[in-house]
C-alpha cells in the first residue's frame, strides 16, 4: 500500500516535471523559393526580405497571428492632439543582439536611414514631416495631416542600432555596392543572424536576451533557398528539411498522402484581377483593323466580368483552394466593403446581350498580357479566361511572359487587357486605392497601368487617408468600392491561396501576408 | 612554340570580346532590372533615379565600353540583386562547379573508356548491345528528368543520399571543397552522375568508333599477321592510337560540362556558378550574367588552348612538323 502510494506520487511528480520542462529544443530547417536579396531592412521593400528580417529585426509595432497590430519595441502609442501625429512610448530594457541598449536614438536613426535617398521604404513615411525625440523612451512622429493608419502601416519599419550602423559605415542602405548591413544584422528580434551565405544557406540562433518570452523551441534555424519546386518537394519528403513554402498546387495531394507530412492551405492577401487599357484609344493586339477600343465601354467590361466563371477557375485550376473576389482586396481585411461583397454572377447570355448592346454582337479580338512565373498557375488562368471569353465571341490572344519583363511591357502600354495580382502592403483598403485606382501620377496610381481615372476617387483618397472616425472612413471606402464596381474598372477574380508543406511534427502559424515567423514555430 | 601560344592568346581575347558583346546585347531583352530591385511602393521618380545611377539610361555602346573597361581594370562590378562584388560571388561559386564538372568527367572516363573498348572488341555481343541501347536511352532523357528520377530514387525512396545542396565542405583557403569528407562525396554523387551521363555515352561511343577504325588499319593488320599477342595489339597499339582524337574531344567537352552544369545545378540546388547564373536571369542581374558568360568563354578558350598543346605532346607527328 505504502509502495503504491509512493510510486503514484513519483509518477505524479514525474508528470509535473515533464510538463514543467520545455519541450526538447530542435534545429529547424526550412526552404523557400527565393533567397532574401539583402539583410538590410531598408534597402529593398520586397516580401522575401521583409518576411525573413522580421525574425531578426523588430519594429515599433508588430503583427499578430491574425494580422492585428500589437506592441513590439513600443509599448503603447497615442494620437497627438489635433491630428498632429503619433506619440510612441518605447519599451525599456530591450537589447540588440550585440548587447547594446535600445532607446529613442535608434528610432530616430532608423527613421533617418529609412527616408534617406537610397532607401526603398520611403513611401511608409510619406505623411511624416518630422520625428521628435521627447525623451529616451518617447518619440513623436509628426504628420502634416491626420494619419490614423500610421501605426498600422509601419509594422515592417525595422529598427537598427545607431552605433552599430555608424561604426560599421552602414549609415545608409546599400544601393550600388554592398555595405556591412547587407550580410550582417544587429536587431532586437527573437533570432540572431549567425551566418549568411547568400543564395546558399542562412543560419539563425535564438536571441538569449530577447525582451519577449519565446513561444518557439528552436535552437537553430537554417534557411536554404530551393528554386526548383521538384527538388524542394524531394527535400521535404526525404526529411532533409522540415518546412517548405510554397509548394505547387499539384503537389498537395502527394504530400498529404504520405505519412508524417501535412499541408497548411490558407488564403493569401493577394487578389488576382484583370485590368483594362482605359486610356487606350485603340486595341493594340486585335486581329481586326478596328480603330476603337471596345473596353472603353463599361458594358463591354461588365460583359467580360459576367463571362468569366470564377468558380470553375477555382475548382479546376486552383483545386478549390482560392476564394472568389469582388474587390481589390480580399474579404476580411480592414476597409473591405461588405456592401459590395458580391461579384457579378456568371451569365454568358447576359454578357452576350451586353456586347450586342454595345455594338459588338460579332465579338472582337484583343491581346491579353499575362505572367507565367509570378502567380500560382497564372498562365493557365489566362488561358481559361480566354476560353471563357471565346464563348461570348470575344477572342483573347494570350501573351504570357516571365515577370522580369512584364511590368516594363505594361508601363509601355503593350496590352489590351492584363492580369495583375495585388497584395495590399498595409492590409487596408486605402492601399489598392492609392496604387491601382487613383489616376496615375508620379507618386499615386503608380500601378494603375490602364490609366483608369475617376475624379471622385481621386478626391476621396486623401480624406480616406486622414479620416479618424471609422464609420465616416468606411463610408468613403464603400463609395470608392461602389464606383470601381459600377465602372468595372478591374475584374477581380479570386484571392490567391497560400500553400505551406511541412512535417507532421512541426507547428507553425500561417499569417495571411505569407510572412514566416520563426517565433511561432515548434518542433515536436 | 611560344609564338603559337601567344597567337592563340591574342585570338582568345577577341573571342571573349565577341562573347561579351553578344551577351551584353542580348541582356537588353531579358527584362527590366529596376522593377526587380525595388518594391511595389517605390515611386516612379525613385525608379528613374536608380536607373540613371546604374547607367541603364546610357546608350548601348557607352554601357558596353564601360563594362569592358571595368573588366580590364579587374573591376567586375556589383550584383544588382545582392549588391555583392561579382568577382567574389563567382569565386565562391567556382569550386562547386569545377569539382562537380571534374568528378562528372572522371566518372564518364572511368566508365566510358572501358565500355567503349569492350563494345568495340565484341560489337555483336549481348552485353555490348545492352550497354549501347541503355546508354542511348540515358542520353535521350533530358538531364533534369534524370536528375529528378535519381533524387526520388536515392534520396526519397531509399534515403541513401541527400536530395539537394552541397554539405560536408572543407575550406582550404578560399577554396571550399567537398572532396575531403564522406558527407561531401555523398552530396556530390548524384549531381556528378547526372552531369556525367551524357559525357559517358559520348566518350564510350567515340572510343568504340575510333577503336573499331584503328583495328582495321594497316599497321594493326600487319601486327596481327606478325603474330603479335592480342593483348599487346589491343591495349598497346590500338588503344594509344584511339586516344588521340578522344582526348581532344573530351577536353573540349569539359568546357561544355562546366557550361551545361546549369541544369544539373538547378535540379540539385548545387551552389555553383550555373545556379548563380539562373538566379541572376530571374532577377535580371545583368552585371552577373555578363561576367559569368565572359568567364565561361574564358574557360572554353583556355581549355581549347590546353588541348591544342596536349595534342602536340601526345602526337609525335605534330612535333616533327613543328621542328621541321
Amino acid at each position: 500500500m505504502v509502495r503504491m502510494t509512493f510510486s503514484t506520487a513519483a509518477m505524479a511528480l514525474g508528470t509535473t516535471l515533464l510538463c514543467a520542462l520545455p519541450v526538447a529544443a530542435e534545429t529547424f530547417r526550412w526552404a523557400g523559393t527565393t533567397d532574401p536579396q539583402t539583410m538590410d531592412p531598408h534597402a529593398v521593400n520586397a516580401a522575401p526580405v521583409l518576411s525573413f528580417l522580421n525574425n531578426v529585426y523588430e519594429g515599433l509595432v508588430r503583427r499578430g497571428p491574425e494580422m492585428g497590430i500589437e506592441p513590439s519595441l513600443a509599448t503603447s502609442w497615442e494620437a497627438l492632439p489635433d491630428g498632429a501625429g503619433w506619440r510612441f512610448t518605447l519599451r525599456e530594457g530591450v537589447t540588440f543582439h550585440d548587447g547594446a541598449a535600445f532607446n529613442a536614438d535608434d528610432v530616430i536613426f532608423s527613421y533617418e536611414r529609412a527616408i534617406s535617398e537610397p532607401s526603398d521604404v520611403k513611401s511608409w513615411f510619406a505623411s511624416i514631416t518630422e520625428v521628435v525625440r521627447v525623451d529616451d523612451f518617447t518619440v513623436d512622429f509628426l504628420t502634416s495631416a491626420p494619419n490614423p493608419l500610421f501605426p498600422g502601416s509601419i509594422a515592417n519599419f525595422m529598427i537598427l542600432d545607431a552605433d552599430w550602423a555608424t561604426t560599421n559605415s552602414a549609415d545608409l542602405p546599400a544601393r550600388d555596392a554592398e555595405n556591412h548591413a547587407t550580410r550582417n544584422a544587429n536587431g532586437t528580434g527573437p533570432f540572431v543572424l549567425s551566418s549568411r551565405d547568400p543564395g546558399i544557406e542562412t543560419r539563425l540562433t535564438p536571441h538569449a536576451g530577447w525582451w519577449d518570452s519565446a513561444q518557439h523551441n528552436v535552437t537553430e534555424a537554417v534557411f536554404t533557398p530551393i528554386g526548383n519546386p521538384a527538388t524542394g518537394l524531394a527535400a521535404l519528403l526525404s526529411g532533409e528539411i522540415d518546412f517548405i513554402s510554397p509548394i505547387p498546387l499539384q503537389d498537395v495531394e502527394q504530400v498529404e498522402s504520405r505519412d508524417g507530412f501535412k499541408v497548411l492551405a490558407g488564403l493569401e492577401t493577394r487578389v488576382i484581377m484583370l485590368g483594362f487599357g482605359h486610356d487606350h484609344d485603340t486595341l493594340k493586339y486585335s486581329d481586326e483593323t478596328n480603330d476603337t477600343n471596345p473596353f472603353l465601354d463599361p458594358r463591354v467590361r461588365l460583359a467580360v466580368a459576367q463571362a468569366i466563371e470564377v468558380d470553375t477557375i477555382d475548382r479546376v485550376i486552383m483545386r478549390g483552394a482560392a476564394e472568389p473576389a469582388s474587390q481589390l482586396l480580399p474579404a476580411g481585411l480592414s476597409g473591405f466593403s461588405d456592401e459590395h461583397a458580391d461579384r457579378p454572377d456568371f451569365d454568358a447570355e447576359a454578357a452576350k446581350a451586353l456586347l450586342a448592346e454595345a455594338g459588338y454582337a460579332d465579338g472582337f479580338s484583343f491581346g491579353l498580357m499575362c505572367t507565367n512565373d509570378r502567380y500560382i498557375n497564372d498562365e493557365a488562368v489566362c488561358r481559361a479566361v480566354a476560353s471563357m471569353l471565346a464563348r461570348i465571341g470575344v477572342t483573347a490572344n494570350v501573351n504570357a511572359m516571365p515577370v522580369r519583363g512584364y511590368w516594363d511591357e505594361l508601363r509601355a502600354d503593350n496590352f489590351d487587357m492584363y492580369l495583375l495580382g495585388w497584395s495590399p502592403g498595409t492590409f487596408d483598403a486605402e492601399h489598392p486605392i492609392r496604387f491601382l485606382a487613383h489616376t496615375p501620377t508620379e507618386r499615386l496610381g503608380t500601378w494603375n497601368f490602364g490609366g483608369y481615372s475617376s475624379a471622385r476617387i481621386d478626391e476621396l483618397l486623401e480624406p480616406i487617408q486622414q479620416e479618424i472616425d471609422e464609420a465616416a472612413r468606411q463610408a468613403m471606402i464603400d463609395e470608392v468600392a461602389g464606383i470601381l464596381q459600377q465602372d468595372v474598372a478591374y475584374v477581380p477574380l479570386y484571392t490567391e491561396p497560400l500553400i505551406w508543406a511541412m512535417k507532421d511534427s512541426i507547428d507553425v502559424v500561417q499569417r495571411p501576408d505569407n510572412f514566416f515567423m520563426l517565433r511561432w514555430v515548434s518542433v515536436n | 612554340m611560344v609564338g603559337y601560344v601567344l597567337k592563340r592568346l591574342v585570338q582568345s581575347v577577341f573571342v571573349m570580346l565577341a562573347v561579351a558583346f553578344l551577351a551584353f546585347s542580348l541582356f537588353t531583352f531579358v527584362g527590366d532590372p529596376i522593377s526587380q530591385m525595388t518594391g511595389v511602393e517605390t515611386s516612379l521618380e525613385d525608379q528613374a533615379r536608380l536607373s540613371k545611377e546604374l547607367g541603364l539610361n546610357d546608350p548601348f555602346f557607352v554601357q558596353f565600353i564601360r563594362f569592358i573597361g571595368d573588366m580590364l581594370r579587374g573591376d567586375f562590378g556589383y550584383s544588382f540583386r545582392t549588391r555583392e562584388p561579382i568577382g567574389e560571388m563567382l569565386l565562391t561559386r567556382l569550386p562547386a562547379t569545377l569539382e562537380l564538372g571534374t568528378v562528372a568527367l572522371v566518372i564518364s572516363l572511368i566508365a566510358g573508356i572501358p565500355a567503349g573498348i569492350y563494345t568495340a572488341l565484341r560489337p555483336r555481343g549481348l552485353v555490348s548491345q545492352t550497354i549501347l541501347i541503355s546508354t542511348l536511352i540515358g542520353v535521350s532523357i533530358p538531364t533534369f528528368v534524370i536528375g529528378i528520377l535519381l533524387i526520388f530514387l536515392f534520396g526519397v525512396q531509399l534515403g541513401w543520399l541527400p536530395t539537394f545542396g552541397r554539405s560536408g565542405t572543407v575550406e582550404i583557403g578560399w577554396w571550399r571543397s567537398s572532396l575531403f569528407t564522406a558527407e561531401g562525396w555523398r552530396s556530390l554523387v548524384l549531381p556528378a552522375l547526372t552531369l556525367g551521363l551524357f559525357q559517358l555515352t559520348l566518350t564510350m561511343r567515340l572510343v568504340r568508333a575510333q577503336m573499331m577504325e584503328v583495328m582495321r588499319t594497316d599497321h594493326i593488320r600487319f601486327a596481327i599477321a606478325r603474330g603479335v599477342p592480342w593483348q599487346s595489339i589491343r591495349y598497346r597499339h590500338a588503344l594509344s592510337n584511339t586516344m588521340i582524337p578522344v582526348i581532344t574531344i573530351i577536353g573540349l567537352q569539359f568546357g561544355g560540362v562546366i557550361a551545361f552544369s546549369i541544369v544539373t545545378e538547378s535540379v540539385f540546388q548545387w551552389p555553383g556558378m550555373g545556379l548563380l547564373f539562373l538566379e541572376s536571369i530571374r532577377f535580371v542581374d545583368i552585371p552577373v550574367m555578363s561576367v559569368y558568360l565572359v568567364v565561361i568563354a574564358f574557360f572554353f578558350v583556355l581549355i581549347n588552348l590546353l588541348v591544342d598543346l596536349l595534342y602536340v605532346v601526345i602526337d609525335p607527328r605534330l612535333r616533327v612538323r613543328e621542328s621541321a
